[in-house]
């Protein structure tokens, strides 16, 4: 079977991909405009909207969102996780509330944002932030609990003082797993992303999709969740590719 | 002869003992190690050899009696003293070079004695050419080679051998064993070398500590009377057999009885 080799492999994801592309061609063709357009009118309105700027705008609106959500979550999440791996008494404490809030689907939460915060960038932000902190929290936590005790042992036994300690063993230990946590808030923040702008004061991407939807522009609506989805595979190999780079070691057997 | 080279005590332990909750590990111990002594410690399995180096290290508290190093009662890991440890302890993060460098760099070294002092600890162990390897792309031999530099890098007056060998196959531990008594000629130290083998017990030590019974204690000091260096010569000769024929009925004496027993 050619499938085995490298050239199969292309070979067959590029069929797919064109089948993929014909069959979006066709349902549009078939189904009504109302539901379905096809492919060639869904990149025209790409093509159009992004000469005019007004996509440009938009994801550039996105952006400066989801990076301020991933950014904060990343900095709050894995130095706190980092904290609690370490004080016994603070984990304990907050455990629970950690696995509730990661096991809650935060779009349940978006009524009470809204509410008490209203319709600014903050609260946005603040959405994107609740998606993307728990993975990083939680996989750090986890990943700096796992440690051999023995490698604190020998930085003790190298007379290691505390702050040392954390500089040379725990974040070097603790990054890979912190690391795989942003990937995940990476896919996740994106969701947080859509969600608040849609259902917080309408932005971005998510107005766009809004905006396609209640005028029945079904190509405009197809176009941006079409960027949408573009962005996410490319996020999420963008994550791969940082998780990687930092659990070199990890081909380490102890 | 023999005895006087050892020099003057360097660990002093005085009734030692060590519990874990109610369980007693081992207790009373009371024996010096001289300056240039290898004091072998060995005893079957779970009798406190490596709970024993953890307390000389410093690691955990005794609950009862004392070790003193260097005249100083041991109270927590001390400067001078450097343990070399089963499963090797790398930091996988670190390069060869980097973890050989690690206790010189918490003591504070300068880059430029780091960069000038430990090239030579990574040859002294014949580790040369693989300074930038990463601890997983190297084998375990190699691994306690770093280890084994790591701890003399930082120029121990003490050296805790915590059965640094048991990890690896028998052929690497047999050239181990033999680069181990090379470094140690050149640089002769305090060093206990706990071991749950035999051989490498009496090929080692100048004095054979055998711990037995539970809570384990003291059960026989075997004197190892026989010259140094020692190299691959030393295992033919007719007095290491003789003297690991009493380690071993020393140390199997329970387990014939006990094989007697059932055989009845």
């Amino acid at each position: 079977m050619s499938t085995g080799t490298r050239r199969g492999r292309y070979g067959t994801v590029a069929a797919s991909l064109i089948a993929g592309a014909a069959a979006w061609e066709a349902a549009g063709h078939v189904v009504s405009g109302a539901f379905w357009a096809p492919l060639s009118a869904t990149v025209e309105t790409f093509i159009e909207t992004a000469r005019s700027g007004f996509l440009v705008r938009q994801i550039l609106s996105s952006f400066q969102l989801y990076l301020t959500g991933l950014a904060l979550a990343i900095l709050a999440g894995a130095p706190f996780g980092l904290v609690l791996a370490r004080v016994r008494w603070l984990r304990v404490a907050l455990e629970n509330y950690i696995m509730m809030l990661y096991a809650t689907p935060m779009v349940a939460l978006i009524p009470f944002i809204l509410s008490i915060m209203g319709f600014g960038f903050a609260p946005k932000a603040l959405v994107v932030f609740l998606f993307a902190v728990f993975p990083v929290l939680y996989n750090t936590v986890e990943g700096a609990r796992s440690i051999r005790p023995e490698l604190v042992e020998i930085a003790y036994s190298f007379r290691t003082s505390e702050w040392r300690l954390w500089c040379d063993v725990l974040i070097p230990y603790t990054l890979p797993f912190t690391m795989t946590g942003i990937r995940q808030a990476i896919a996740r923040g994106l969701v947080g992303m859509v969600a608040a702008e849609i259902f917080l004061s309408p932005s971005g991407l998510g107005q766009m999709i809004m905006m396609g939807s209640q005028n029945f522009d079904t190509p405009g609506l197809l176009a941006a969740i079409l960027i949408i989805v573009l962005l996410g595979v490319a996020l999420m190999d963008f994550g791969r590719f940082l998780e990687n780079r930092f659990a070199a070691w990890r081909g380490y057997n102890p | 002869m023999h005895t006087m080279s050892r020099g003057q005590a360097r660990i002093v332990m005085s009734g030692a003992g060590k519990r874990f909750g109610t369980l007693e590990v081992f207790r009373d111990i009371s024996l010096e190690v001289g300056e240039r002594e290898v004091l072998a410690v060995i005893g079957p399995s779970g009798c406190g050899k490596t709970t024993l180096l953890r307390c000389l290290d410093g690691l955990i508290p005794l609950d009862e009696g004392e070790i003193a190093v260097e005249g100083e009662r041991v109270e927590g890991p001390r400067q001078g003293v450097a343990v070399v440890f089963q499963h090797f302890g790398l930091f996988p993060w670190k390069t060869v070079f980097d973890n050989v460098a690690y206790g010189l760099k918490l003591a504070g070294a300068s880059r430029a004695e780091i960069q000038e002092q430990i090239p030579e600890f990574i040859r002294l162990v014949g580790l040369a050419g693989f300074e930038h390897y990463y601890p997983y792309q190297i084998s375990g031999g190699m691994q306690q080679r770093c280890g084994l530099a790591r701890a003399l890098a930082v120029k121990p007056r003490v050296l805790l051998m915590d059965e640094p060998f048991g990890a690896v196959d028998a052929q690497t531990r047999e050239i181990l064993q033999f680069e181990m008594l090379r470094i140690w000629e050149m640089r002769p130290t305090t060093m206990v070398f706990v071991t749950h083998a035999i051989d490498e017990a009496v090929l080692m030590g100048d004095r054979v500590l055998v711990l037995k019974g539970r809570p384990s204690s003291v059960h026989e000091i075997v004197e190892v009377d026989m010259p140094r260096p020692r190299d691959r010569g030393t295992l033919l000769q007719p007095r290491f057999a003789e003297l690991r024929e009493h380690v071993w009925g020393t140390l199997m004496a329970d387990a014939r009885r006990a094989e007697r027993e059932l055989a009845r």
